[in-house]
């Protein structure tokens, strides 16, 4: 049921610009660096001895913002289709659970991400191998920086996507957003808490897997919880 | 008698309004049930609760037998429907559109074409919805609704922005469904007109209850023309009529006979001329299905 569902919403996103979107997203975050690096490459160079590191950790400053903007269109996308025409009470007078309508929503958004994460691994990786930051290739700290954040970015996900599908208008959701990608943008401010920070893989631990880590089990929650309160509610 | 759609007590409060109060509403296999009922009766309402789209406040929906609040999905599976306005996905073809329900049903890809020719929709199938006028787009949630082959089919105002010539298609659909696939078909309505010649059953809501439910024939009954007849002095004969065991009404300027047939309009005329009125006028008038249906609406919401 839950796979059917999934490539029924699969076919609803096409020609909707999705996969341009999943592929932009990243470009944009590696292009910023481009410009960063053709400018300036040699004061950049000077900045740490790590050339790698400091490579992605600039790749990193971007990172959050574009998830977090694409949590914000994904999800709201994905509710508006079924607003659009109402289609939601023709879905779900299909022999299907609201659970899993919920579930295939929250599949097709995050597999939408994960690739998104995979183009980031590449654009990252193979821009830094044309700049020539060093022998020693970091690949396990490049999956860090490509993956994580997306993980850690879950709690956002399940959050919008709540709101979006309970919404009756998908002002409330773009509106509350917007205020996301300002907390992600400001991250370096923010208290280690606001699950907008998490991305940004920063933390008084110095361990970004606890980000990814705390991202997957506060992501669930929040899915889970969302999930209960669309089955409750009359369809739309 | 088994019913294919049976609900007890039903009741929707939306705030302090119960835009549906319990409602009874029993429909048999096979019948082409007519919903009729005004604007804002609770038609939409109670069809959605049918569908387990929206929680009733009170009561129970039973389909097939089986109960909505455990066996949904098991339901569901023989259940088609369109409810208010068409629901679809404009940047996708017609094909597209049915090919998402179809993934989810999981019946033979065949059916989509099958489907698309029943509405006569097969020329345009791989254009995109959002080009579609309304009426295309009312038969493709038609279509959409058919493509299981569904048991029971619940079509909410189904008739909705199509012209005259596709509200006779589709009446002639309709009317087909029962016989060649053994559906049952609940279909809603403002206007008696459009369903009474199709309807078997007709249920009338009105300000969210149900204040008529039988067979067509029976509703037809209630429409038998009266005759009404005109004296110089009608109060006194219509005791008379009353006194000799006829059945009258007396209205403002005439006495109303409900007479069966044409022989006992004839004895009640004869006997009252015997009685020695004076008789001005005797004249027949109709009463329309469409009448019956207003007077039974108006008198619930004046009441
Ligand atoms: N979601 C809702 N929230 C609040 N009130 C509602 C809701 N849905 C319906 N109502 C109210 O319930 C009543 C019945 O509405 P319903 O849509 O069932 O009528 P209907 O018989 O389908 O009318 P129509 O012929 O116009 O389609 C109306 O008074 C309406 O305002
Ligand atoms: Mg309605």
């Amino acid at each position: 049921m839950i796979l059917s569902l999934v490539k029924a919403d699969f076919l609803k996103i096409k020609r909707k610009g999705m996969w341009l979107l999943c592929l932009t997203g990243p470009f944009g975050v590696v292009a910023l660096q481009m410009v960063n690096y053709g400018v300036r490459k040699d004061y950049l160079f000077e900045q740490m001895d790590d050339r790698w590191l400091y490579y992605i950790l600039n790749i990193n400053s971007f990172t959050p913002l574009a998830i977090v903007l694409g949590i914000v269109i994904l999800t709201s996308f994905m509710a508006s289709i079924e607003d659009e025409t109402n289609a939601w009470k023709q879905l779900v007078a299909l022999p299907v659970s609201k659970r899993a309508v919920y579930l295939s929503k929250f599949t097709v958004v995050s597999c939408v991400l994960f690739l998104s994460s995979v183009h980031l691994f590449l654009f990252m990786s193979g821009y830094g191998l044309t700049l020539g930051l060093g022998t020693d290739i970091p690949y396990l700290r490049l999956m860090e920086y490509s993956f994580f954040p997306f993980l850690a970015a879950l709690p956002v996900l399940a959050l919008q996507l709540w709101v979006a599908t309970v919404s009756k208008n998908q002002a409330i959701p773009v509106t509350l957003g917007v205020i996301g990608v300002i907390l992600a943008y400001s991250a370096s401010l923010l208290p280690d808490w606001v699950i907008w920070k998490w991305p940004a893989l920063s933390n008084d631990w110095d361990h970004s897997y606890i980000n990814a880590l705390l991202g997957i089990g506060f992501g669930l929650l929040l899915y889970l919880l969302g999930m209960i309160d669309f089955k409750r509610r009359d369809v739309k | 008698m088994e019913y294919i759609v049976e609900t007890k007590h039903l009741t929707k409060s939306f705030g302090k309004e119960k835009a549906v109060s319990n409602l009874e509403m029993k429909i048999p296999k096979g019948e082409i049930y007519g919903f009729l009922g005004p604007n804002g009766a609770g038609k939409t309402t109670t069809i959605r609760m049918l569908l387990g789209l929206m929680r009733p406040t009170s009561g129970s929906v039973q389909l097939f037998g089986k109960d909505m609040k455990n066996s949904r999905i098991e339901i569901l599976k023989n259940v088609g429907s369109l409810v208010e306005n068409p629901s679809y996905y404009p940047h996708l073809t017609a094909r597209e559109n049915l090919e998402a329900s179809r993934k989810i049903l999981n019946v033979p890809k065949k059916r989509i074409d099958e489907v698309l020719k029943q509405v006569r929709l097969h020329g345009v199938a791989n254009k995109k919805v959002k080009g579609f006028s309304l009426g295309m787009k009312q038969r493709l949630g038609i279509a959409a609704a058919m493509l299981h082959q569904p048991e029971l089919l619940i079509l909410d105002e189904p008739t909705n922005g199509l012209d005259p010539s596709g509200i006779i298609e589709m009446r002639q659909l309709i009317q087909s469904l029962p016989e060649e696939y053994g559906m049952t078909v609940l279909i809603s309505s403002h206007l008696l007109s459009e369903i009474d010649q199709m309807a078997t059953r007709v249920g009338v809501v009105s300000k969210g209850k149900m204040i008529f439910q039988d067979s067509i024939e029976t509703m037809r009954k209630f429409a038998q023309a009266s005759i009404q007849v005109r004296v110089n002095d009608n109060e006194a004969a219509w005791r008379s009529l009353l006194a000799n065991g006829q059945k009258a009404d007396i209205g403002e300027e005439s006495v109303t006979l409900q007479a069966e047939d044409d022989e006992q309009v004839a004895g009640s005329i004869q006997y009252l001329v015997q009685q020695g009125f004076s008789i001005y006028r005797v004249q027949e008038e109709k009463r329309s299905l469409e009448n019956i249906f207003l007077e039974m609406t108006r008198e619930e919401q004046a009441g």
